[in-house]
Parts: structure tokens; sequence; C-alpha cells
């Protein structure tokens, strides 16, 4: 703790905050401009720079901690004047055209030019050509960059796919892809949101709006478990139609990082009104068994609940069935009801292991915490996985590489590894040998966790779905209980944390059936053709329960001219309800207007549980797929959103296991699926494990939700590409 | 020392001679690169710290117009922030317009508007300093701007060719022997940039993990940083960009991407620092370099002589496999002789000599005999142990015999060891011996505390005394005591300091009566080395200097014999990675230029870098600016004494991350930028 002085004021720092940290905790202004506070300072723009009693010349405040007792001043007319200086060089040979610039109204460097005073430009440079860069859903204008660097930092601090960089150049400096002529990333578009000035557009937006017309609505993404803040920017249609459309979506660029699919996938709004209402009723009513699917708010599926306790349906969500069993094998070892871990300690681990996950693809938000742990703390990153994913290269020091299906060995190791005097009386010999796991990786391990402050153990999907899910989960809660690790259990979908919590679930499916947002005998959905249509997810408001086991709220972005789920319920239920959100209180206790900062907290119990012997672990020859989804697909409505056509995509050893070539069509089946896909071959990948894409399955994709992601498959070529 | 100069405002000085006869000139106390080559003068000096004109005829304004167009081009190298980048760009804009005939009195205000915003709130030093000179010209020679926007005239030599040498430097770079470029290697970890990081080390020094491990650090002696509180932890940074390399398995980050071969050879003598240095950079040229090595493994003193603790062969091998990487072909236990060398140089088109200097020298004791059974020299004392515990080589039993052993490697239970140095050798010797087990370890050192400290680090000698070693002052061997060949026992004086009545060093003095014995089973000479140049042809009487190493003038590192190089400390004798790295990689850079042309040449580059060292770059008295003091050097973690002292775990084990960042964020980026016009 150090204490000093802001004009005048006496504040204090806490270890490791710098001066503009502590001014901006208390409230005090330090103009900036490339400052952003979830990157390292970049103190490319030296408008923070402040004063300091005694010394000499100015003090930049972005970088610099505070010493005990320093007096800042944070404004002089001295300080003015460089200032203003400043802000004129940035306005040299700046384009006036703000007029067709789509940052202008919300544009940091018309603000800061104002703010300074600069009404003329005194001095300018010669004009250079700078050729506008079209980077597919992202627009660079290098003419309108003030090399802030802002977008840099992000990209390879925040985001961790060091896609962009500076090209020296003084005064013709730029930013370009990183080592390619192209730029190859996940497209998170988070450059665009931290852009200061108009330099890097969406390709989509650009043109469509002016900023000061967007109305912008508060709401949580729909598309994986991370539940990001977002705002959903909002106008009519046209000036001849006056239905509002989501133009952009938006984020707050000091605190949330966005994915792809959150940013570019926001158009899905559902605009079908099939089916009768009274039909759908009646469905509902002789349904024995209501399918539904974890994409759906918490007050859905208490009238779910409600629904069913008056019909007498089962409520059955095999996806959530697992992960809500996952969790209760979990306590009986844990003590606890729920996993102990958050992104925030993810983002503060020295250590990290990633089991089960194909994270960067799953869960975003998960991957940014991972990037900034290795940014902020150089946190050793264990990844284990059967599939090597080239995208976390920069950030892993750690591939371990098991056998596909001996998760259960897999977890068994790690739990004898991460507790100490575990123990466990495993056979470390055969685990080891079926699971390909070399103790001198584990020793690495468990070397590292010594010396390591905070640790984070990440467990994905492929455990919950997994054969001996049960066992597996017991291991994992004898972790959480018995070491220093925290665990983060990532739930698989949207709401799954959600619906284990508070569904009423179980696992028998009895006709008839009706399916909400799954497929069903009769089937309601806010996407596609169906028997039932209903709002999508940012067409309604709700709550979902969040990966940090969070309560967030999501609000209507769009209307929707049909009827929801609440509407069925009103006309089946004896206590009807005007709005769904009127659930919110049964939930919470708390009406949803004031609902903030609801978390769910773990209960505790007597540990009940212990582990299994690991018995026989499987092993899978021959064509394996794992389902994976690229990094702008999720599900049905990312699929609505954002065209892209799915490929098989496997490494040319896959290639040449299967005497498949690039482009050949494959025709394979899981679980009566049938998949018909064109095989690409990716350089990137490793092995002979392809990857399997089913966000274009509409619903049926939540079929495959709940199965193991390994598939064996028999591959037929259906049809060659004609050059082999 | 002193410049005759017709004008200087370098550093402190204000000296004018307008009006006075070239005899009466005042002269400058700096050494400026009056005298750019041999056979070439420079007209002016402009720089960070002023301006100095060498002639009366010296066009100011276009003097001021190339050193803001320097300036220009360098931040085309960087760019980095908005006053350095636009605000150099208009310097330079406005004074070239004034230099053309175009300029308007109003420029000058904004000249000045401009250069005070730039030097208070640039990035860099280099930003903050451009303007200094160019001000000093504006006002000393107001007349001469004034004119000329009055006259609406070019300036007199505003279309004439002269030859304008800028280079940019920073006290750090210019101390640093391999003159590696510090402050960019550190933006790079401030930056999370690891990678580049790495890539500006290997620019001038392909030995990152180990010159982020066991440099000395002579530049944290030239760090500006200590002008305000302390110097930046320059070394260990270094570590932090090879360490991701490593980490990652991401391939080698080269400076360049190596030319295509240009159909020359050379021959590198010996795989050490300054070898594989050499090698580095004439295989990034293009030429084929082929490498031979006496001993059976590669590295040189740092594999074998330098302890496992302080640099971990498997961190060594990757700055030698980033070499490998180039296609370099390496030769181990290649024992090259005279005849050898003979065919070298009709196959090659140039040789390198690397071997070092790996005779351990004598201590001047009485009985001084290399037969007696514990006498034991430092270089093939710790050969010994370093081939054992990094390659698992055992030593014969002759060798056993020899030295006293039983077992296949150093084992010292129950003996006493007595190492007589006070350089990195023999601290690695004492440490090394610690972790044999030995019962006792004596270090005997002939000065005092303060001295073993500037001779090596504060970190080693701390670490040493931490694990057991007794260190003994003001002490030297008088006499060897054998039986039979057999060490037992030495007689050691006491010495005391005396100050020198003529200045200098202190002296010296025996202490009558103190003299005392210590029986000891080891006495490992480690006071310094000398070259074994035996392999020289004879027949060729290459030059040597007065203490036994190849004499080159120390600036192109060729020999008395042409096409033969020499570099490292079998040039330069015992010194440190970093300045074999350095003379080697200057080296690498002549052959790179003779075996095409013939020619020994020296780059502008090289001939500035020369010129600056000889300035000094480094102004320890100049106040500074714009900084906060009081922020404490970080200090990363060592391994507890208990968990080292009986292994080889590496001692160091980095700054974390938070360490590190916070570490590099205290650095001035203290880029400076010089020009001589010829």
């Amino acid at each position: 703790m150090t204490k000093f002085y802001i004009d005048g004021k006496e504040v204090t720092a806490h270890k490791g905050e710098t001066i503009l940290e502590v001014a901006r905790r208390e409230g005090i202004y330090i103009p900036t401009m490339c400052y952003i506070s979830k990157v390292s300072p970049i103190a490319s723009c030296r408008l923070c720079v402040v004063e300091v009693k005694g010394v000499d010349g100015f003090v930049l405040s972005c970088q610099t901690p505070p010493t005990e007792g320093i007096e800042v001043f944070t404004n002089s007319p001295e300080l003015f004047q460089h200032r203003q200086n400043i802000m004129k060089l940035y306005n040299v040979n700046h384009p006036l055209e703000c007029g067709v610039c789509d940052k202008s109204g919300e544009c940091e460097l018309q603000n800061k030019t104002l703010e300074f005073g600069v009404q003329s430009q005194e001095f300018s440079a010669k004009e250079q050509y700078r050729p506008i860069r079209n980077w597919g859903k992202i627009q660079y204008d290098p003419s309108l960059c003030i090399m802030c660097e802002r977008c840099v930092s992000t990209c390879n601090e925040a985001i961790g796919d060091d896609a962009i960089e500076l090209k020296f150049g003084g005064y013709s400096s730029e930013i370009v892809p990183k080592g390619s002529d192209v730029l190859e990333c996940s497209e998170c578009g988070e450059c665009i949101a931290v852009c200061p000035v108009g330099a890097l557009i969406s390709t989509d937006f650009k043109y469509s709006s002016n900023a000061w017309e967007l109305q912008q609505i508060p709401a949580t993404c729909s598309h994986c478990s991370a539940g990001c803040n977002l705002f959903y920017e909002v106008k009519q249609e046209s000036h001849f139609d006056n239905t509002p459309r989501i133009y952009r979506v938006k984020n707050d660029i000091e605190h949330v990082s966005l994915c792809g699919a959150g940013r570019f996938g926001f158009d899905f709004a559902n605009s079908d009104t099939f089916g009768d209402f009274e039909t759908a009723v009646s469905k509902l009513r002789e349904a024995k068994t209501i399918l539904f699917s974890s994409h759906i708010t918490n007050e859905e599926i208490e009238i779910l609940n409600q629904i069913a306790k008056t019909t007498g349906a089962k409520l059955v969500n095999p996806e959530a069935r697992k992960f809500q069993q996952f969790l209760k094998a979990f306590a009986t070892t844990s003590g606890e009801t729920l996993y102990n871990g958050t992104l925030e300690d993810i983002e503060n681990s020295n250590q990290i292991i990633v089991i089960g996950t194909k994270i960067a693809t799953d869960n975003p938000a998960v991957r940014y915490a991972i990037t900034r742990a290795y940014k902020k703390h150089r946190a050793y990153i264990s990844y284990l996985h059967p599939v090597f994913d080239s995208t976390l290269q920069n950030t892993i020091k750690q591939f371990i590489n098991y056998e596909v299906g001996t998760e259960e060995g897999v977890i068994a190791l790690l739990a004898d590894t991460l507790i100490t005097n575990s123990n466990l009386d495993l056979d470390i010999g055969y685990l080891s040998g079926e699971t390909n796991i070399g103790e001198e990786e584990l020793e690495t391990i468990s070397k590292i966790g010594k010396r390591a402050k905070n640790r984070t153990l990440i467990v994905g999907s492929d455990l919950i779905t997994h054969e001996k899910s049960e066992n597996i989960a017991k291991y994992i809660g004898l972790i959480q209980k018995n070491s220093n690790v925290k665990v983060v259990i990532v739930p698989p979908d949207t709401n799954s944390l959600g619906v284990a919590l508070f569904g009423n679930l179980a696992d028998e499916v009895q006709a008839p059936t009706v399916g909400y947002n799954i497929e069903g005998d009769y089937t309601i959905a806010s996407i596609g053709k169906c028997d039932f249509s209903v709002p999508a997810l940012n067409q309604q408001e709700g709550t979902f329960v969040n990966i940090d086991k969070k309560v967030v709220k999501t609000n209507v972005a769009v209307p929707y001219r049909g009827k929801n789920l609440n509407d069925l319920a009103n006309a089946i239920l004896d206590n009807p309800k005007r709005w769904t959100i009127d659930y919110t209180s049964e939930l919470f206790g708390v009406e949803f207007d004031e609902l903030q900062d609801v978390e769910i907290v773990s209960k505790m119990y007597r540990v009940s549980g212990d582990v299994d012997e690991v018995e026989e672990l499987p092993s899978f020859d021959g064509a394996v797929v794992y389902n994976s989804n690229p990094f702008l697909q999720f599900n049905p409505w990312t699929a609505k959103a954002i065209e892209e056509k799915p490929y098989l995509l496997g490494a040319k050893q896959f290639a040449i296991a299967n005497k498949l070539s690039d482009g050949d069509m494959v025709r394979f089946e899981i679980d009566g699926e049938i998949f018909i896909r064109e095989f690409k071959i990716d350089n990137s990948l490793k092995g002979v494990i392809a990857l399997n894409p089913i966000f274009d399955k509409g619903l049926r994709s939540y079929k495959l939700l709940s199965k193991y992601r390994f598939q064996r498959v028999q591959i037929e070529k259906v049809k060659s590409n004609g050059r082999s | 020392m002193g410049t005759k100069v017709f004008f200087s405002t370098w550093r402190d000085e204000k000296i004018d001679n307008r009006g006075k006869k070239f005899e009466e000139w005042e002269e400058s106390a700096y050494n400026l690169p009056l005298q750019y080559t041999s056979s070439q003068n420079s007209k002016a000096f402009i720089g960070w710290e002023g301006v100095a004109l060498f002639s009366d005829d010296v066009d100011v304004v276009r003097l001021a117009t190339e050193y803001a167009s320097q300036y220009q081009k360098y931040s085309e190298a960087c760019g980095r922030c908005a006053p350095g980048r636009w605000g150099g760009r208009i310097l330079y804009d406005l004074l070239d317009k004034i230099a053309r005939g175009e300029g308007e009195f109003s420029d000058l205000e904004h000249l000045k508007e401009v250069s005070k915003t730039m030097m208070e709130t640039s990035k860099c030093e280099i930003g903050k300093t451009v303007p200094v000179p160019l001000l000093d010209l504006m006002e000393n020679f107001s007349e001469e701007f004034e004119t000329l926007i009055k006259e609406k005239r070019p300036s007199k030599d505003y279309y004439h060719d002269i030859d304008y040498i800028a280079k940019v430097t920073a006290p750090c770079m210019d101390a640093c022997p391999a003159h590696v470029d510090i402050p960019a290697y550190i933006e790079g970890v401030r930056d999370l940039r690891f990678d580049d990081s790495l890539e500006a080390t290997r620019q001038t020094m392909p030995l990152a993990h180990t010159c982020g491990r066991v440099c000395p650090h002579p530049c944290e002696d030239a760090c500006r940083r200590d002008n305000l509180d302390e110097p930046i932890s320059i070394m260990e940074l270094k570590r932090i960009g090879a360490d991701y390399e490593t980490d990652h398995g991401l391939g080698f980050i080269h400076p360049a991407t190596p030319k295509p071969k240009i159909g020359k050879k050379v021959a590198v003598i010996g795989a050490g620092p300054a070898g594989l240095t050499g090698a580095y950079y004439l295989a990034l040229e293009g030429i084929d370099v082929d490498v031979f090595e006496a001993l059976p493994v590669l590295g040189g003193e740092v594999a074998v002589g330098v302890p496992q603790y302080r640099m971990p062969i498997e961190k060594y091998n990757k700055d030698i496999e980033a070499v490998k990487s180039l296609g370099v072909n390496f030769y181990t236990n290649y024992w090259v002789d005279a005849d050898k060398m003979r065919e070298f140089e009709k196959k090659y088109d140039a040789i390198l000599i690397a071997t070092g200097t790996r005779i351990s020298k004598k201590i001047y004791a009485e009985n001084e005999r290399p037969e007696i059974q514990g006498y034991w020299g430092a270089i093939d004392f710790l050969d010994k142990i370093n081939l054992y515990e990094k390659y698992g080589i055992k030593i014969t039993e002759e060798e056993q015999k020899k030295n006293g052993l039983t077992t296949d490697y150093v084992d010292l239970t129950g003996k006493t060891l007595v190492c007589v140095g006070g350089g990195f050798t023999s601290m690695d010797v004492v440490r090394c011996a610690v972790r044999a087990n030995a019962k006792k370890v004596i270090m005997l050192y002939r000065r005092d505390e303060k001295t073993i400290i500037r001779n090596t680090s504060y970190e080693e000698y701390h670490e040493a005394v931490e694990e057991g070693v007794d260190f003994r002052f003001y002490s030297a061997v008088e006499e060897i005591i054998d039986e039979n060949n057999v060490l037992k026992k030495l007689k050691v004086n006491k010495f005391e300091q005396k100050p020198n009545p003529d200045g200098g060093r202190p002296k010296l003095v025996k202490i009558e009566g103190a003299d005392y014995e210590i029986e000891a089973d080891y006495l490992i000479p480690a006071v310094s080395q000398s070259a074994d140049l035996s392999f020289l042809p004879p027949e060729w009487e290459i030059e040597l200097t007065s203490w036994k190493t190849i004499k080159t003038n120390g600036r192109d590192y060729m020999t008395s014999r042409k096409g033969i190089f020499a570099a490292g400390d079998a040039e330069y004798g015992p010194m440190t990675i970093v300045n074999a790295v350095g003379q080697a990689k200057r080296a690498a850079s002549v052959i790179s230029r003779y075996v095409q042309t013939g020619e020994i040449t020296l780059t502008d580059e090289e001939i500035m870098e020369d010129h600056l060292r000889s300035l000094k770059v480094y102004n320890k008295n100049e106040p500074i600016r714009g900084w906060l003091g009081g922020l404490k050097r970080e200090v990363s973690e060592k391994l507890p004494v208990n968990e080292r002292i009986d292994n080889n775990r590496e001692v160091n084990l980095g700054f974390t991350q938070e360490e590190a960042i916070s570490e590099a964020e205290r650095c001035m980026r203290c880029y400076y930028i010089a020009m001589v016009a010829k």
C-alpha cells in the first residue's frame, strides 16, 4: 500500500497499481487515448502525463506506480498546452470527413480534439497514399489510424490470437496482419471494438447507421455458457419500415472481450410465426415428455417445471441431465454442489490445467482468461487433449496428448498428481501406458504446482459426456476438496448450469413428446420451420446462470410478434403470469428489475462418496471424428446469423489413413445422424482425429450435445474432388 | 584527449571559436569523432547532447535538416508515440522548408513549439533529445536561419552532395560489447511480445539463453536509470524471449531470413561463444561454415566451464541449436594442428580462430608442480565436473588416479579444497566443490570483498557465501607442501592494503608473522588462463600481444596474416562471454565482406559504433527528467540454499511475469541518435 496525493486528495495505491489506475478508481480524470484497462499500458499517446512535485519534467501516469507521499497534479496550463499540442499532432493529416465515418459521434479523436480546443491546424505533413485493407469481417483504413496500438495489444494480450502487429514506419506506420499477407485470426472483432477512431470497422456495419441513432440494449450473449455482457444496438429497419433491427453488437471494452459469434452472430431473431396456439397448448397438455435444450432462460425452465407439474409430464434434457449428474457425483467427494473456480480465478492463475475440451471454440471467454493468465502471470498451461489446438500454441507450454476414451484414467492420474499424499491406489504403470501420459509429464505438472500460488483445473464436456462420467466427476471432486487447485467445470451449453440447478429433470422419454428448442414429436422452437414458433433469446427477457455461477440478465432487443412459452403456460397453469420475468422472483426471491449481483452459492455437504477403481480403459481404433465447431459457430442460431460452410477438417495424417484427398465429399453417420461433408486438409492439425462441426444440423445438433464427442465412424467417400 | 573544434555545445561545454584564428581555437574536452577514418576527417558531429563543428564552413541549416531527417528515418523504424511520430516528421518538413528557401518566420516558432512538446512528452529519449542540438543551432546560428527566410534562398550546401552518417545508440547498447539493442528487447517484454524481444536480441547476440543467465552485464553499469534510482536488471530480461521460444516449440526466431548461399566457405576453430557467434552471423550471410571443436561437446567454456546450476545445458543447447538450424556444420573431437591450419587456409576463404584460453595459469607459489597429486588446474577440474554432470562423460581410471579420485566422477567427500582466484572461474570451482560434497571449501583471494564482487557479481559472491564457501581475503599461497608428490598443506601469507602514494590501486603489503598453514587435499589455481596457440603454423609468424594472445587491431579482428581472423578470449585474453560474442559478431561482418571482395572494411555503422564507444554514450552525471525515481529494481527468486546445495538445479529461477513487466516498465528507452557530416 502506497499513500500519495492526487490533486491534493490523499489516495492509496495497491501493489502493482499505477498512478492512472488509482486516479480512475478515485474518480479523478486524466485524459488518455491509448489506454485500455484490460491490457498492459501501451504508452503511445502520452496524453496521461502528469506533474509530480519535485520531479523534473512530466511523468507518464499510465505505467508509473506511485511512490510513498508523492504529490501528483493532473492538470496545469503547461500540461494542457502539451496535451493540446499532442492533439494537434494527432490531427495532422487526419481526414476531416467525419460525415462519412462510422465512428463519428463516438470517436475519441473527435472528443479529445474538442476537449483540448484544437480549433485549427497550423502544421501538416506530406500526404501519402494509403489504401484501405479489407480483412473479411474487418476493414482497416490506415489514413484514419492514429497508431494507438490498442488493437494490437488487445489481440495479443486479451484474446491471444496475436494476429496483427505494427508495421514500423514512423509517419507511415500501419497495422498489418502478423507474419502474413492476409488476416488469419479467430475473427473476434475486438480490434474493431477497441479502436478509438474509425480505422478498424465492421465491414457489415459500414455506412449502415450513425452511432447516435442506435439504441443500446444491454443483454447477455446467448451462444455459450460464458454469458458475456453485451449491447445490442438497435434502430428501425429503414425510413419506410419501422421494424426494429439489431445493427451491431458492442461491448464494454474495458472489462469484456467478446468472441466473433457474440459480436457478429446477432441476427438470429425469429420472424416466423408457425403453428396454431391452441394446438400447441393441447400438445403440451398431452405430452408425456417435454424435451428441451439448454438454450433457454431460467424463467423458461421454471415455466416448464410448472407445466410438467400440472400435466404430469416428465422434463427431459439429456445434455443438462448429464451435467446435473456430473455435479451430483462431484458433490459426493468434494462436499460442495458446485465447482469453486471462476473466470477471474483462471485469469489470476500461475498454473492452469485444461482437460477434455477444445476450449478456444467451446468457450472463448475461458480461452481469453487463459490468455490473460499467461500474459499477466506467465501461467504454466498444460493442455490435455487427444487433439492439439494450434490456436493455443503461443500460450500453452505443455501439450499432453492422451488416448481417446481414456479420460477416466487421465483424471485419476491428475488427481494423484494434484493432491499431495493422495493415497489413491492407482496402477500408475497401467494408466500411464493406456492413457499415453508419461510420468515425467505429470511430474512437470506437480513441480510447477509447488511454486504456483494460484492453480486452476478447467474441465470440459468430454468428461461430462463420458461413459464413466460419474467416476470422473468424483475424482474432480477429490481434487477440489483436497488440493489448492480451483476447479472450473465448463457448462456445455448456454444455460446448462441453470437447467442443472433448477430443472426437475427425468431420464426416460415417453411418447408423445413436445420438444422446446429441440426436436420432439411436436416441436416448439425459436428457429426455422417447426410446429410452433416462439421468440429467440435476443427477443426475450430473463436470466441465465453463467460459468461464473452468476445470474445474468438479458433483455428484449427486438420484439417478437407471436406467442412465447409464458403465453402457452398461461393457458395451462392455474396461476397465470403476465410476463416471463414474473418467474424471476420465484427463482431468486427478487424481481427481475431489481436483480443484480446474484450468485449461486455452493451448498456444503458431508463427503459421502469415494472414487471407484479405474478399470479397463477403452481404446478407439479406426477413423475417429471429434464434434467441434469453428470459431464463429455454436448452434443453429449462430448458423443462422453467420453463413458458414461446414467442413470435415483433418490433418494430412488423417487423409492418408482414410485415403482421402482435400476436397473429397465424404459421408458418415453418428448416432443416426448422417453427415455429408466436404473434407479439407488442415495443416495446423496433427494426428488421426478429424474435426466435425455440428452447428449446421439445426435442432438435431442437440441430440449430439449429450454424446461423447469423439466418435468412431465409417467414412465413405461419396465424391472425389476430381483431382485424385 | 581533447578535440580541436570550431564550435561545440557538447554535453556541458560551450565553445565558440567564431572570429578566432585556427591556432587559437579552444579545444573540446571530449573525444569527438573529428577523424572519421584514418583517411578522412569529419566536418561536424551532432547528437543528443549538442553539436560540434570541426570547421568554419559547415552549412548549419542543412546540418539541422539532415539530423531531423535522420531522426525521421529512425522513427520509421519506430513511430510508437504520437509526439515522436508526427513531431519528427514536422521538424523535418519545417527545417527542410527553411533550408530550401521557402521558410517563414512562423516556421521557427512552430519548430520551437513542436520541439518543446517532443522534449517533454516523447516516449523515448531519442524523441526527447533530437530537438536539443536543433534548438542549439537555431539559437546560436539564428542569423543563418533568418537570412534564408528573409532572402528566400536555399542554404549553401542544400544542393551539394555531403555524406551524413547517423547511428542510433543508447548508453547500455554502447557499453555492451555485443551492442545488443537492449531497449528493444526490453520493450518486447514490456509489450508482452516475447518473439519481438528475442528477435531484437538475436540481431547481435545469438546466445540469448546464455547471456540472459550468465552475462556479467557491463550494460547495467551504464544504465541511465542508475542516475535516478537503480539500474534496470537488463540481463535477466533477456532470457524471457529465449525461454518463450523454447517453451512453446515455436521454431527458431532469427533476426533476418538467411541469405541464399554465396558459395564461400569459412572455417571456425572452436565452438565456444565466439565460434558459435561467428558461425551464426556468417551463416546468415549465406556463407558455408564448418566449425571444428577439440572437445567431444559443443559450447566451449560455457559448456565445460560454467556449471549446470548457473547455466543449464538444455538451455545452452537451444542457443547452439539455433546456430545449427542455419546449416552450420560442426565437427567435435577435432583437434586442429598446424598442418590442418595450413590445409584449411587453402580449402577455406577465411578462418576464424576462436579457441579461447584453456590453460590455467600458475599462482607462482613455491614448489608449484603440476605433477603433485591434488594440484589441479581450474579448467581441467571444471571440465571433468561438467562433462560428467551435463553429458555423463566419465573420468578415466588414469585421470582418476592422477587427481586422487576413486570414482568416475568428481566426488570430494571428506576432502578440503582450496581455490586461489577471485574471478568467475574460481567462483564456479568453489561452488562446484560444494556440490561435489567437499568437507571444506576455501577461497583465497589477494584483495578484498569489494573487489571480488566487482570482478564477479554481487549475486555470485553472496550465493557462494550462503553455500558455505570460506572466503579468505588478502591471502595468497606462498608454498605448496607435499609428501611424495601428494598435496598435504599450503603455506599462506596474509596481506594488508596500503594506499598507493603515487595514486592508483592500493598496494598489498605482507603482514609479517601472520603466515599460517591450511591442510588441503586439493589446490585449484583459478587466477587466470592463457591461450594454447601451438596450432598456429610457426612460419605464419602470427603476431601476438604481450600477454600471448593473438593480436588484431580490435576493430576488424584480422590477424597479421591475411584471411586469418581471431575473436574471443584467444584474441582478448580471458574475458566475458559477451565480449567474445561482440568480437565474433564484428569479425563475421568483416569476413562476410572479405570473402567476397578481398578487402578489409568496416561499415559506417561499425565505424560510428567505435567512435561512440570512445566518446562514451553514458553520462553518469546527467540528471534525469520526466521519470519518477525511487522505484526499486526487481530481484528474481533464487533457489533456497538447502534446495540447491547438493544438486545442479538452476539457482536463479528468473523473473516472474509481474517482476519482468515491472522491471521492463522502468526502462527509460534512452535511445539517442548521433550523426557525423563528412
